[in-house]
């Protein structure tokens, strides 16, 4: 799809008023070069180094962008914002120039813009993500690769919460096992699982778009083509057993999948599951006990925990 | 470790619903930054206010890693807030849709002082009351 981008040259004092003209005409967010914001900068994270004079800016005054999609009416659109944007110096606010500037953007910019800093990562001490358009080769036998096209459905190996289940799937697998992977996205904790040897894997998204590139990932690794992948919400309506269920998601999602994994899973089957932010730690601990479970191992990388639990089995 | 600055973005987007569509994809995309990642992120951290409109500061680093903070929401959705309704005027200067008084303009413009980067509350409270009345707000008091 096609997009054009308007940008409207203000001041500090009108960007509130032109970002929500720019929202009121139907953009779903702003993007905000300010330059008293930069003149206000002040490393804001541990351990951040900032050297102004490196870091692009607005040297003056302030430009509000927003994005609308080929189906709106752009020539409408334009005068429409112009005359609200000049209607601003009635209500006492400086604009500035005021100008109002429109480019078109092609959906590939950004789909793709980040890539060429995307590269091999050894993400575990078996487990390497590669690229797909990288050209790569282990480097001992122990190497396991994991082919991705990133594209749009998450999962590129190197964000904490993937990392997290690969260590997981890393510490767990040991051969032969049934997996069922809820929330699949880009494909890659099956594609992980078979390079550590599971048996059979069933993977699951809600999202169409994310069933389409985890099939299409699962292609660029031979050893998961026979992945069964369908798009299903969560586990509704699943009866296949596993003895370990994976789930990348969001706490929020976590809760209402947790006891439906419950009766999939036999004696010592496991549940590992990973998406989830620092405060919200408790809440999925609390309810994997809350439902019977175990938990064996909690894993930690930066703000985000994983969690490895266990459905007792009757000598426990 | 020290990680440099290598670009500082401000959006203006959904809490708990960001996507990769405009603007996340044209503005961290040119920034290098993973933009799966980021929304995984920012909707996780913001799944508690979800819809409403937040302001976000994304810092990227050398390395393309990126980390980013929330500000309290833009004046205009404070604005909505305090009168009760959803939208603005179409038509701000002859069709007013709500009225807040001079004390919520103080009150919404001390919350945003520090992001507005005004000089003074005063200067703070133009800018909110000058946001309000291009909402078709009746300012009183």
């Amino acid at each position: 799809m096609q997009w054009t981008e308007i940008a409207v040259t203000t001041t500090n004092e009108a960007v509130e008023a032109v970002s929500n003209i720019l929202m009121e005409a139907g953009a779903t967010g702003t993007k905000i070069d300010d330059a008293a914001d930069f003149a206000a900068l002040q490393p804001t994270f541990p351990g951040e180094l900032l050297d102004k004079s490196s870091v692009p800016h607005q040297e003056s005054g302030a430009v509000v962008t927003a994005y609308y999609p080929a189906t709106v009416a752009i020539t409408e659109l334009v005068p429409d914002i112009t005359q609200r944007v000049q209607m601003l110096t009635q209500f006492g606010l400086n604009i500035g120039s005021g100008a109002v500037l429109t480019k078109p953007v092609a959906e590939t910019d950004w789909a793709t813009a980040w890539k060429k800093y995307y590269h091999p990562v050894r993400v575990t001490r078996y487990l390497t993500v590669v690229p797909s358009w990288e050209d790569y080769q282990p480097t001992d036998d122990a190497e396991k690769l994991l082919v991705l096209d990133p594209g749009m459905a998450f999962g590129t190996g190197t964000h904490p919460t993937t990392a997290l289940m690969l260590q997981a799937l890393e510490m767990t697998v040991r051969g032969g096992e049934t997996i069922l992977d809820v929330g699949t996205g880009s494909g890659v904790l099956s594609i992980a699982a078979k390079q550590l040897g599971a048996g059979d894997i069933y993977a699951y998204d809600v999202d169409q778009i994310a069933v389409d590139a985890a099939k299409a990932n699962l292609d660029l690794n031979p050893i998961a083509k026979d992945v069964h992948v369908a798009p299903n919400d969560l586990l509704k309506g699943i009866n296949q057993s596993a003895d370990i269920i994976v789930a990348n998601i969001l706490a929020e999602i976590l809760v209402p999948l947790i006891p439906q994994t419950w009766p999939l899973l036999p004696e010592h089957g496991l549940f590992l599951s990973s998406g989830i932010i620092a405060d919200k730690y408790p809440l999925i601990r609390d309810n994997l006990v809350k439902t019977g479970f175990k938990i064996i191992q909690t894993l930690k990388r930066g703000d985000w925990y994983g969690i490895i639990a266990e459905k007792p089995g009757a000598d426990d | 470790m020290a990680k440099k600055v290598a670009n500082v973005v401000k959006l203006q987007i959904p809490a708990g619903k960001a996507t990769p569509a405009p603007p996340v994809g044209p503005a961290l995309g040119q920034a290098g930054i993973n933009i799966m990642g980021f929304t995984k992120d920012f909707n996780a951290r913001t799944a508690d206010q979800a819809g409403l409109l937040i302001p976000v500061v994304i810092t990227v680093y050398e390395d393309r890693s990126f980390d980013f903070v929330t500000k309290t929401p833009p004046a205009s959705v404070l604005l909505k807030k305090a009168a009760g309704v959803e939208h603005g005027s179409g038509e701000p200067n002859t069709k007013k849709v709500a009225t807040v008084t001079k004390a919520q303009v103080e009150e919404i413009a001390k919350t945003k002082m520090q992001d507005l980067n005004a000089a003074d509350v005063e200067a703070a409270m133009r800018m909110v009351e000058g946001t309000a009345r291009s909402m078709g707000f009746t300012v009183e008091g």
